[in-house]
């Protein structure tokens, strides 16, 4: 499992540690039921606190992502894959909101952002 | 949570120093981090909880045991690094080992001489012939070779490059692996606690000023930098300490989000725990 | 405690070269002229037991022993202890030498006079530690250093001083019952004031700011 912190660029090391725990489950490269590692061994493979580590998992809990089980450790729970979606999809959202609202301000035509929209969909691939 | 150690309203007076209700805990399985410029008290209060100076009032829990009263069966579980303090530098890392297993109930020779090997010390050479560096790594292995369960450090990375001190932070953090074990860690290299670091004590002029998680610490509090008239607006109850500088006003904050919402400043920088000691110590309120 | 003595004990080691020089130079002395070699006993005790605190102050070596399990106690005595060791080494070879000296010279064992002239130095050589100890435990080495010197001078110039006052040969009739018991009496005031010391040094050491 790959997770990368960064120091500087503004965001709460926990909120990046969640995020990306976040996104491989998702993605599905974190599987159902699998385990993942301990508040402690985390802390020291990122070499952050174990304070940290304990509130990205509890947070991850919180939303239904992973569930403990008590003197085993944290596992991937089953997710439910709509919501899942759907919260991705509130992002792309928000997102395109603030697309259209630079467009509107500076009278941009909605043929010119679609047409933005399909060359950069079809180029970052 | 259980704590490991207990510190409670101790106060000791010198000439011309004081130390001032000294409290704060340290839980089980986490790391402290402890700082203050030098000469704000962090030595004499690791010296109390250790009772190697006299005529301090106050009580000391450690295991919650009475630091005093049950000196020796608590002694037998901290291991210690203070600076400078050491066996005498004639002798050598054989000479230590052989001293200490007779020293403590659970001295460990294959853990030490292992220790010895991981950081390339020749324990036939005198500690008077290594670099500063080196000692520390000695003082380290020693301090660690009886299986501690609470480590009491006095800046155990001075002297330390950069590599070492990477070396040396992943022993703590393995250390901490057992949930029964804690550090407590003095330092004035805030950027080594800044990541590992669970708690951050931090003490200026004999007196706690903060103690809390190092995560809180550093997504809650900030500094606003603002022009005279801005500031001027600021409530006094809202800031902690204010530094005025020839273009700006730095003010340091404790809750970067109320603060946002209360006024309208241009600049809420994150913090480092470099930046809250230097507002703490230099900032006036 | 042991702990502590195997530390004394490896200091005095790292300083051996020192003692086998200062052995070898008087037992060439010894066996060449008529120079007495009792002497020496005394000598390397104070030379090697002050060398041992220096190096312990050096390296604040009592502040790290006070956070060892019992640590404050045990150094102070360990310390006596590796003392006691000490002589008993320092004295055997001193005898022994003692004795070859003499064989040289004579080709007869003087026993007695041998024997006692060793005991007599060890005698002395407590009464020194046990007076000087203290004052190291109270004041550190560095000070204790000059405290000592000013001590020991104060004494003399007192006991000079004192001589013309006192009658030595009735002073030393009044002791002459003594003189069968002598043996016994000096190994009892050599552990008296040994231990009256250790006494006073420990309550220093545990009330002290290390």
């Amino acid at each position: 499992m790959e997770i990368v912190i960064s120091n500087s660029n503004g965001v709460p090391i926990y909120e990046q540690i969640k995020e990306q725990i976040k996104n491989k489950i998702i993605s599905g490269e974190l599987k159902e039921q699998e385990l993942l590692p301990s508040i402690r061994v985390l802390a020291k493979d990122l070499r952050c606190s174990v304070i940290t580590t304990k509130n990205a998992y509890e947070e991850l809990e919180k939303d239904g992502y992973i569930k403990s089980i008590p003197s085993k450790g944290f596992y991937v729970a089953k997710i439910n894959k709509d919501l899942a979606r759907e919260e991705q999809l509130n992002k792309i959202q928000d997102l395109l909101d603030s697309a259209i609202v630079i467009a509107k301000t500076n009278k941009i035509s909605k043929s010119t952002v679609v047409e933005m929209l399909n060359i950069l969909y079809s180029e970052d691939k | 949570m259980e704590n490991i150690l207990e510190v409670k309203n101790l106060n000791k007076k010198y000439d011309n120093f004081e130390l001032k209700n000294i409290t704060f805990n340290l839980p089980k399985g986490m790391i402290m981090g402890f700082i203050g410029e030098n000469g704000a008290g962090k030595t004499t209060t690791i010296k109390a909880i250790l009772d190697i100076i006299k005529g301090y009032s106050g009580e000391v829990k450690i295991f919650g045991l009475d630091s005093k009263k049950d000196e020796r069966t608590i002694k037998e579980e901290i291991g210690v690094v203070l600076d400078d303090t050491f066996y005498p530098e004639i002798l050598t890392p054989k000479d230590v080992n052989n001293s200490m297993k007779y020293i403590y109930k659970n001295w460990d020779e294959k853990m030490f001489n292992d220790y010895l090997k991981e950081f390339s010390l020749n324990p036939k050479q005198q500690i008077k012939s290594f670099s500063k560096g080196m000692r520390k790594k000695l003082e380290i292995a020693t301090a660690l070779s009886h299986h501690p369960k609470l480590l009491i450090l006095d800046e155990p990375t001075s002297g330390l490059d950069p590599v070492a001190r990477s070396e040396v932070i992943d022993i703590f953090q393995d250390f901490i692996q057992d949930e029964e074990c804690s550090i407590l860690l003095s330092s004035h290299i805030t950027t080594d606690l800044e990541r590992i670091a669970d708690y951050i004590t931090f003490i200026n002029d004999g007196e706690i000023a903060l103690s809390k998680t190092c995560d809180e610490l550093l997504e809650k509090y900030g500094i606003v930098k603002c022009r005279e008239k801005e500031f001027k607006k600021i409530a006094k109850e809202d800031y902690i300490k204010y530094k005025k500088d020839k273009y700006e006003y730095e003010v340091l904050i404790e809750n970067k989000k109320d603060f946002k919402k209360k006024y309208d400043v241009d600049i809420v920088d994150k913090i480092t725990l470099d930046d809250l000691m230097v507002l703490m110590i230099k900032g006036v309120k | 405690m042991l702990g502590f003595m195997m530390k004394d004990l490896a200091v005095i080691k790292s300083n051996f070269k020192l003692l086998a020089i200062l052995i070898i130079v008087y037992a060439v002395m010894g066996l060449t002229g008529e120079m007495d070699i009792s002497f020496i006993l005394p000598f390397m005790s104070v030379v090697v037991m002050i060398s041992s605190f220096s190096y312990d102050e050096f390296n604040k070596w009592d502040s790290y022993a006070a956070t060892f399990p019992g640590g404050r106690k045990d150094s102070v005595r360990a310390k006596y202890l590796t003392t006691i060791l000490m002589l008993l080494i320092i004295s055997i070879i001193t005898t022994s030498l003692s004795f070859i000296i003499a064989y040289n010279k004579t080709k007869t064992f003087d026993y007695e006079y041998i024997f006692s002239t060793t005991l007599g130095t060890v005698f002395g050589t407590i009464l020194v530690l046990s007076f000087m100890y203290p004052i190291i435990y109270k004041l550190g080495i560095e000070k204790a250093r000059i405290a000592i010197f000013v001590t020991i001078f104060g004494i003399a110039i007192l006991g000079g001083l004192l001589i013309n006052y006192i009658d030595l040969a009735t002073l030393l009739n009044g002791l002459a019952f003594l003189e069968n018991y002598w043996i016994f009496v000096i190994i009892v005031l050599g552990i008296v004031f040994l231990y009256g010391s250790y006494r006073l040094s420990l309550s220093f050491q545990m009330r002290k700011e290390l």
